[in-house]
């Protein structure tokens, strides 16, 4: 079953006279418990796709459909009642409440939704020691790491167990072992609980974490290679060939 | 870098930041305004009047020098504030590599053409201001005059130099904190004042306690200041020194300490489950509370003292008719015979009707002690031996009392707390010879005759005809007053009154001149005083509202600008602009309600020590101006709130 369709997505900035595409007509499915990642180059458009994906920003053309409900057609108030309910969110630069407790600031989802507060503990405690985070729970985000400020973001989307986790660059911020500590811990999650996650990245590493990699370029898909039941060594490898081909600077200027 | 460069950066400068300016352009229109239309006043010529019937130049030049501090302040932190928003720009143009001496330039330029433009448009309103203010003026002294007011060149020249002053310490404190920063400091500086998140300690618990104590104090001893614990003139003023430095340190420790403490009990009590109105109201104020300490006791002292002054001022003027009613009971109180014939002939003459009341007034020295507990040493009055006047009860209307019964007449709210009114009980008269002894049945309000009978202004006995009488027989000469009738006048149609009063006036001059009293004059006179009084302190109380309502809404500009990337992670999550407006009107209201609450309540108890000497009359005045106040107040909290609303909205 597919958790999130989207067909035919066009974005485009600017006005009527300087119109610039960032997206050209994207169509993609991700089924329930997947964890997929978009790469590309800067600029390609993956950002920007994310966003619409989740609705942060509003699409030009097409149509996402996330668990049967179709978000194009929904006003700002409801998508971000959608927002709240459906989705979970981790960003690069963690997006943490500087005013809140780590425990605190992974609740908040779940003020919403009417669980009591023993629920709600015991949500949380189960959540945080899976990441490692239980013993910096009465911690303020200036007083933790990266990593642990990234795993208390992570604990944050999946609380209230979201149709699906868009995860905005989540390592790009962190040194080599946080961020593979982070990955494990969502691929983990991601078979655990069944999670749907989609993750931009342009870190080979981190999208070699993935169960399929979706490669962007000039706002469309190029291509998408599918992990099956390969090592993740061997479909890093993968996805540095398909990088590789890809991308690059020589390609660009062979178009003109 | 040219000179040309130099004038197209600053012209182009300004036009992109014309947007920015508004808060600072805003100030400065208001606070030029404000001061050239009390001045303007000042200078006016239509106000010699009142000027002159009270020596109110002394008041006005005190209330202008005040004005003048007040408004040097809110400039200054104006300026902070927006110099500090600026850093980046700043920072940017040092990046560039402009020198410091020449981004001073720029920003004085900058800084120059918008002080004329707002000195010039707050001149311009503050005129036409004036023209309002002055018939607000003359309306509440009761004075009848054209109100053309003239537009004044000295208080042109008076406003230029104030505000060239205020001008030169804006432009010394550009030049120190551009002196002072670094490029990378200049990056920093917006978020080099959000102090990291501490933990709640102990020691602030103990400092929270320490402050309400200290307020408590303060109002406790405010409560018995004028009860008779303070014997003298410097055990006064040293009791009232006491209680300004402990409830303005107690408030100051209280925002440091205690606010941050009790939020802190009730966040934890939730456990970390805390929801999107308490993550913005609770966690964002517990944050700042403990930096914003200072601020937040400037705010409340100047709010109290401005509802203090005004509710003072205003209970004077509320009790003028009461006052004027106890100086002279009748409409038109006379002292001797002679005159009163005269005004009733007179009188009647014109065709004016009128009831005479005659009442005779003896001395005695009358022995208080039972029921009266004073023990300053100073006073008037002496408890044992006080010099009273007293009158017959067949003098007076609608009393009748036994043969051992007193009532003491004139005895107003004042009195009973001055002299720790005990209750009824015994009194003695000491005539001459011999003592009477009688019972203290009651109080009145009221007085019975007007001021040159009552010895001092104090209250006077009331006694049954046959003591009275007793009284007379045995008299001491020495104590006896030069009037002993009084001949109070009440006028029938009270639309003839402006007239007799008239009539009034022609009475020949002299010492009983001085001694006979019209009550319209006297209320009037009142009014007038009190009127200029009350103008003054109006508009200081006005100019303290209106300062410290743009400080506080200066303050969440600032603070709505710093909390916009936590909107943004909001929004992000999925909270709604509404959810989000929910949780800041909390936080407002704690913002703007807690140093009212704290305001209203130092003034509740300022004014409850001492309002006594100024009126008769305590609560609607006071609540009026508490309303009032609160009612302007708001607008600024509700401002904030507007302009949250527009923060969110382009937080995502």
């Amino acid at each position: 079953m597919n958790i999130l369709e989207a067909t035919k997505i066009h974005k485009s900035y600017g006005n009527k006279f300087n119109r610039q595409e960032v997206l050209k007509g994207i169509d993609m499915a991700i089924g329930q418990g997947e964890f997929v990642s978009i790469m590309g180059a800067s600029g390609s458009g993956k950002t920007t796709l994310l966003n619409v994906l989740s609705s942060i920003d509003k699409v030009s053309e097409g149509s996402v459909i996330i668990n049967g409900q179709e978000m194009t057609t929904l006003r700002e108030k409801q998508l971000a009642e959608f927002r709240k309910q459906h989705l979970g969110f981790i960003f690069q630069d963690y997006n943490l409440l500087d005013t809140l407790t780590a425990k605190e600031n992974i609740l908040l989802p779940l003020s919403i939704t009417g669980v009591t507060k023993k629920a709600a503990n015991e949500k949380f405690q189960a959540l945080a020691n899976e990441l490692g985070i239980y013993d910096i729970k009465d911690k303020y985000p200036n007083e933790i790491s990266g990593g642990q400020k990234q795993r208390t973001s992570a604990a944050r989307a999946f609380i209230h167990e979201p149709s699906v986790i868009f995860a905005d660059e989540p390592t790009g911020a962190l040194d080599s072992k946080s961020a593979s500590d982070l990955l494990n811990k969502l691929s983990q999650l991601n078979q655990q609980r069944q999670a749907t996650i989609l993750m931009v990245t342009h870190d080979p590493v981190a999208a070699s974490y993935c169960s399929r990699v979706i490669f962007i370029k000039d706002g469309r898909i190029y291509t998408q290679l599918h992990r099956g039941t390969e090592s993740r060594q061997a479909f890093f490898k993968d996805i540095m060939k398909t990088q590789g081909v890809l991308g690059g600077v020589q390609d660009e200027q062979a178009e003109y | 870098m040219n000179k040309l460069s130099i004038n197209y950066i600053i012209a182009r400068n300004f036009r992109k930041n014309i947007k920015n300016y508004y808060l600072y352009v805003f100030a400065l229109v208001f606070s030029v305004a404000l001061y050239f239309a009390f001045v303007t006043l000042q200078f006016d010529p239509a106000l010699e009047e009142i000027k002159g019937s009270i020596k109110g130049e002394a008041g006005i030049k005190a209330g202008s020098i005040l004005l003048i501090a007040i408004v040097t302040i809110f400039l200054l932190y104006a300026n902070k504030l927006f110099i500090k928003r600026r850093s980046k720009e700043i920072g940017l143009y040092q990046l560039t590599g402009l020198t410091k001496q020449k981004i001073f330039r720029i920003l004085s330029a900058e800084n120059s053409i918008l002080y004329c433009g707002s000195l010039a448009i707050g001149i311009f309103v503050g005129f036409s201001f004036s023209r309002l203010v002055a018939m607000v003026l003359f309306k509440i002294t009761n004075i009848k005059t054209s109100t053309a007011l003239k537009f004044s060149t000295s208080a042109l020249i008076q406003t230029v130099i104030v505000f060239l002053i205020i001008f030169l310490l804006i432009l010394l404190m550009n030049y120190i904190f551009i002196q002072r920063q670094s490029i990378l400091s200049l990056f920093r500086v917006q978020s080099s004042t959000e102090e990291k998140v501490k933990r709640v300690t102990l020691n602030e618990m103990v400092v929270g306690l320490f402050g309400i104590a200290l307020i408590l104090t303060g109002y406790y001893i405010s409560t018995r200041l004028f009860s008779g614990h303070f014997n003298s003139v410097n055990q006064l003023v040293l009791a009232m020194i006491t209680i300004l430095g402990s409830v303005i340190l107690g408030t100051y420790l209280f925002y440091r300490g205690s606010v941050r403490f009790i939020f802190y009990l009730i966040r934890r009590q939730k456990g970390g489950y805390l929801n999107i109105r308490e993550v913005l109201s609770l966690s964002s104020i517990m944050f700042r509370m403990k930096s914003n300490a200072i601020l937040l006791t400037v705010i409340t002292t100047v709010s109290a003292l401005a509802i203090g002054l005004l509710s003072l001022s205003y209970i004077s003027y509320y009790s003028a008719e009461k006052m004027a009613k106890s100086d002279s009971p009748a409409d038109f109180s006379i002292v001797n015979a002679q005159d009163a014939e005269q005004f009733k002939q007179s009188l009647s003459g014109q065709g004016i009707g009128y009831k005479e009341t005659r009442i005779d007034v003896i001395r005695s020295i009358v022995d208080l002690s039972q029921i009266i507990d004073i023990s300053m040493d100073s006073v008037i009055l002496k408890p044992e031996q006080a010099l009273m006047s007293v009158v017959s009860a067949k003098d007076v209307e609608d009393v009748q009392l036994a043969e051992d019964e007193i009532l003491l007449a004139g005895f107003s709210d004042t009195f009973k707390s001055l002299f720790s009114y005990k209750g009824t009980g015994s009194v003695q008269f000491h005539g001459l010879h011999k003592t009477i002894s009688q019972q203290l049945i009651g109080l009145k309000k009221e007085s019975i005759v007007s001021w040159p009978f009552a010895y001092g202004r104090m209250p006077i006995a009331i006694v049954s005809d046959a003591t009275f009488e007793q009284l007379k027989q045995d008299l001491d000469p020495q104590i006896q007053a030069k009037f002993t009738t009084y001949f109070g006048i009440d006028i029938t149609n009270r639309k003839q009154l402006e007239e007799a009063d008239k009539i009034f006036q022609t009475l020949p001059p002299g010492d009983e001149r001085f001694s006979n009293e019209s009550q319209l004059e006297s209320t009037n006179e009142q009014k007038q005083m009190m009127g200029l009084i009350m103008f003054i302190v109006g508009f200081l109380g006005l100019t303290f509202l209106v300062t410290s309502g743009c400080i506080l809404y200066f303050k969440q500009m600032d603070e709505g600008e710093e909390e916009k990337p936590s909107f943004t992670i909001l929004r992000k999550l999925g909270f709604t602009q509404g959810d989000l407006l929910s949780g800041v009107q909390i936080k407002q209201l704690f913002n703007f309600g807690i140093p009212l609450i704290i305001g209203l309540s130092h003034s509740y108890f300022a004014v409850k020590s001492g309002w006594f000497f100024f009126g008769t009359e305590l609560w609607t005045p006071m609540f009026l101006v508490m309303l009032l106040y609160t009612a302007l107040y708001s607008i600024f909290g509700i401002l904030s709130v507007i302009y949250y609303k527009k923060v969110i909205r382009t937080a995502l």
